[in-house]
């Protein structure tokens, strides 16, 4: 009994240390484990600092935010930070959770009509703000995809044109043996069609199997649970829509040239 | 006559020659706009890195220059080591923060440069002077319009504003002496630039030897790597950073569009190289009959096949010249998408032009053509001739 009262009182004794929690980036790079001592300071190399406790290795979020920085992440306790960093008692954001929209509504206005010093502002528009990096490489995604989508059309409107030449003979025979300029323009566009569609089948698998490829990959260089690359149902439409236009229009342009030329001249007579 | 049989062979099928060099051409473009994003933006940042000559640079330990908030302490002490060292010729210390004007009933906020005027490297004097008296600042073209200042204006400045007091920590009249351009600066970003002792006592007691960053020049670039090892040794708490590792830096970070250029860039050659192939492939058995006659007649296979690449390369080499027009338009408006990047310098492209690189993309496009001519021309001038001559007849 004598000996835990005095384990007791020399625990009182000691500085306590404090917990703090780390990002598994950091515990991997630095080799710390729960449970090591660690001093943290606001400078590099400062004498002094405080020792923490490891208590805990955290998941970093999928925060594009961070993708390009490859800084590690700490969680203190807010006094023991602003003690660390000599911030006093101020903190640089607090963030508020409120009932749904319309109370959020309220307690902007509100805090804004009251306070003095801050602004309340949504976490929407903070979003906003803050996203403009990945607005940029959106458009810029955006405008790569659309001269694509017009180096692919041209492609595709090519290799019709030469598909569809090819057959030169076989339309003059079949519009020789009677066969309607409508009937071989259908039939040209389904044939034209069906590839389109089976190219699109191809694409949607080869586009996955990429898709998987630039996660892992990009997962790995950048070290975030963040996916780089999304197949959703409307791209996948979009695709397929598109490529089925261009494929079935191609298709239709090289047929109609085709049956417009008399069939002894598609015999080279 | 080579020539002459296959421009006019090409004549025969315009529309489909049309469209294969639209196809090239658009091929091309984007291998150039690739070709120019894969090397642009690393030459562009060296050559930023290096407009000033300054081979060195020290920022707070594991970062890079301005990309926190971190500063150095103890400034005067290490210039006079950095001084010591004989291959460091300058040592220019610069000191990174936010200064609040009053402008009638609102407060403009810009970014504020402390630096040494006779050794800086950050800007660039365009009029006036440089900010040499410590009453004295500088501002770029965006500073000047928002304040709506002009040269000999005196300027309340402050700094260290408490958004909960509304106060500010240090305030300078400071008279504006010159209008600058901030090599480093963001668009539309405000800056300005004082003297580093100016913002230092601004910003109180905590700064009054603070640097954010030194930039140094060194005798010789082979001296740059032993110097920079010196100084990590040397100086605690401090990371130098020489120009090559800070585009290795600046690559691991933008690695991804380094990466997207390469990967697009060769889906475009594929690209090219598949429709001429293609094209090249179709038109050679289309011809078969007609070159069969050609070879009976006594034309080499030789000629035959020159006559067929040409055709390649005549198409290769139209859509390869549209392409560099048409590269050179989109690389310009995909600069403008990119150098939209919050906080990017300026000065950085992420599409520059450089004449190797273009013609090192344009001649692989340029073989691709010829490659893709070779194999269905010399398939079609081996063919046995009289037996292909009779098929030819039956069919």
């Amino acid at each position: 009994m004598l000996i835990r009262i005095a384990a007791a009182l020399l625990l009182l004794q000691q500085p306590s240390n404090r917990t703090i929690a780390i990002d598994e980036r950091l515990a991997e790079d630095a080799r710390i484990a729960i449970g090591d001592r660690l001093v943290v300071s606001a400078r590099p190399g400062a004498s002094g600092g405080d020792t923490v406790i490891v208590s805990a290795i955290v998941k970093r979020g999928a925060d594009p935010a961070d993708i390009a920085r490859s800084e590690y992440q700490v969680r203190m306790h807010l006094d023991q930070l602003q003690k660390v960093v000599g911030y006093g008692d101020r903190v640089d954001r607090f963030a508020v959770a409120t009932r749904g929209p319309a109370a959020t509504e309220r307690a902007v206005s509100d805090i804004n009509a009251a306070a003095f010093g801050f602004r309340a502002h949504r976490s929407r528009d903070i979003a906003v703000g803050t996203s403009r990096t990945f607005q940029v490489v959106s458009r810029f995604h955006k405008a790569i995809g659309v001269i694509t989508i017009v180096a692919s059309a041209i492609f595709l409107l090519c290799i019709m044109l030469l598909k569809v030449e090819e057959r030169r003979r076989d339309v003059a025979a079949l519009r020789l043996m009677g066969i309607s300029r409508a009937t071989v323009v259908r039939g040209i566009v389904a044939e034209a069609a069906l590839l389109a569609l089976i190219g699109c089948g191809l694409g949607v698998g080869v586009g996955w199997v990429s898709s998987q490829f630039i996660n892992w990959y990009y997962q790995g260089v950048y070290r975030t649970p963040l996916y780089f690359s999304l197949i959703t149902t409307p791209i996948v439409t979009l695709a397929v829509g598109l490529s089925l236009v261009l494929g079935i229009g191609a298709g239709l342009l090289a047929s109609l040239r085709l049956v417009r030329t008399p069939p002894l001249t598609l015999f080279g007579r | 006559m080579r020539f002459a049989l296959a421009w006019s062979s090409l004549r025969r099928h315009s529309t489909r020659t049309l469209l294969a060099t639209l196809g090239v051409a658009v091929a091309a473009a984007m291998l150039l706009d690739m070709v120019m994003m894969s090397t642009g933006l690393r030459e562009s940042f060296r050559e930023l890195l290096l407009s000033r000559g300054f081979q060195l640079r020290l920022a707070p330990k594991g970062t890079l220059p301005f990309d926190t908030d971190a500063t150095i302490e103890n400034t005067s002490a290490i210039v006079a080591t950095l001084r010591s060292n004989p291959n460091i010729v300058t040592v220019s210390a610069v000191l990174g923060g936010t200064i609040h004007i009053p402008v009638g009933d609102r407060v403009v906020t810009s970014a504020a440069l402390g630096i040494d005027p006779r050794v800086q490297g950050d800007y660039e004097l365009l009029s006036g002077k440089d900010p040499l008296g410590p009453d004295e600042i500088a501002g770029n073209d965006d500073f000047l319009r928002a304040t709506g200042a002009r040269m000999g204006d005196t300027l309340d400045v402050a700094t260290g504003y408490d958004p909960q007091l509304r106060t500010y920590a240090g305030s300078r009249k400071l008279v504006v002496t010159g209008r600058v351009r901030f090599l480093y600066g963001a668009a539309n970003q405000l800056a300005t630039a004082m003297q580093l002792a100016t913002l230092q006592e601004m910003g109180g007691p905590d700064r009054r030897d603070d640097a954010s960053l030194f930039m140094m020049k060194v005798r010789s670039d082979s001296e740059v790597e032993p110097t920079r090892t010196w100084i990590e040794r040397t100086i605690p708490g401090v990371s130098a950073i020489s120009t090559s590792s800070a585009l290795a830096q600046v690559d691991q970070r933008l690695s991804y569009f380094r990466q997207l250029a390469i990967i697009l860039g060769t889906v475009s050659l594929f690209v090219g190289f598949l429709l001429v192939t293609t094209l090249m492939t179709v038109s050679v058995n289309e011809r078969i009959s007609e070159i069969t006659v050609m070879r009976a007649l006594g034309v080499s296979r030789a000629h035959v096949v020159q006559q067929i690449v040409l055709e390649g390369i005549f198409i290769t080499v139209g859509g390869a010249i549209a392409g560099l027009g048409l590269g050179l338009l989109t690389a310009r408006y995909l600069n403008s998408i990119l150098s939209s990047f919050p906080g990017l310098p300026v000065a950085i492209d992420f599409f520059l032009f450089q004449p190797k690189a273009a013609w090192m993309a344009l001649g692989l496009l340029s073989l691709s053509g010829i490659a893709a001519g070779v194999y269905p021309s010399y398939r079609a001038a081996s063919l046995p001739i009289a037996t292909t001559l009779r098929q030819e007849a039956i069919a």
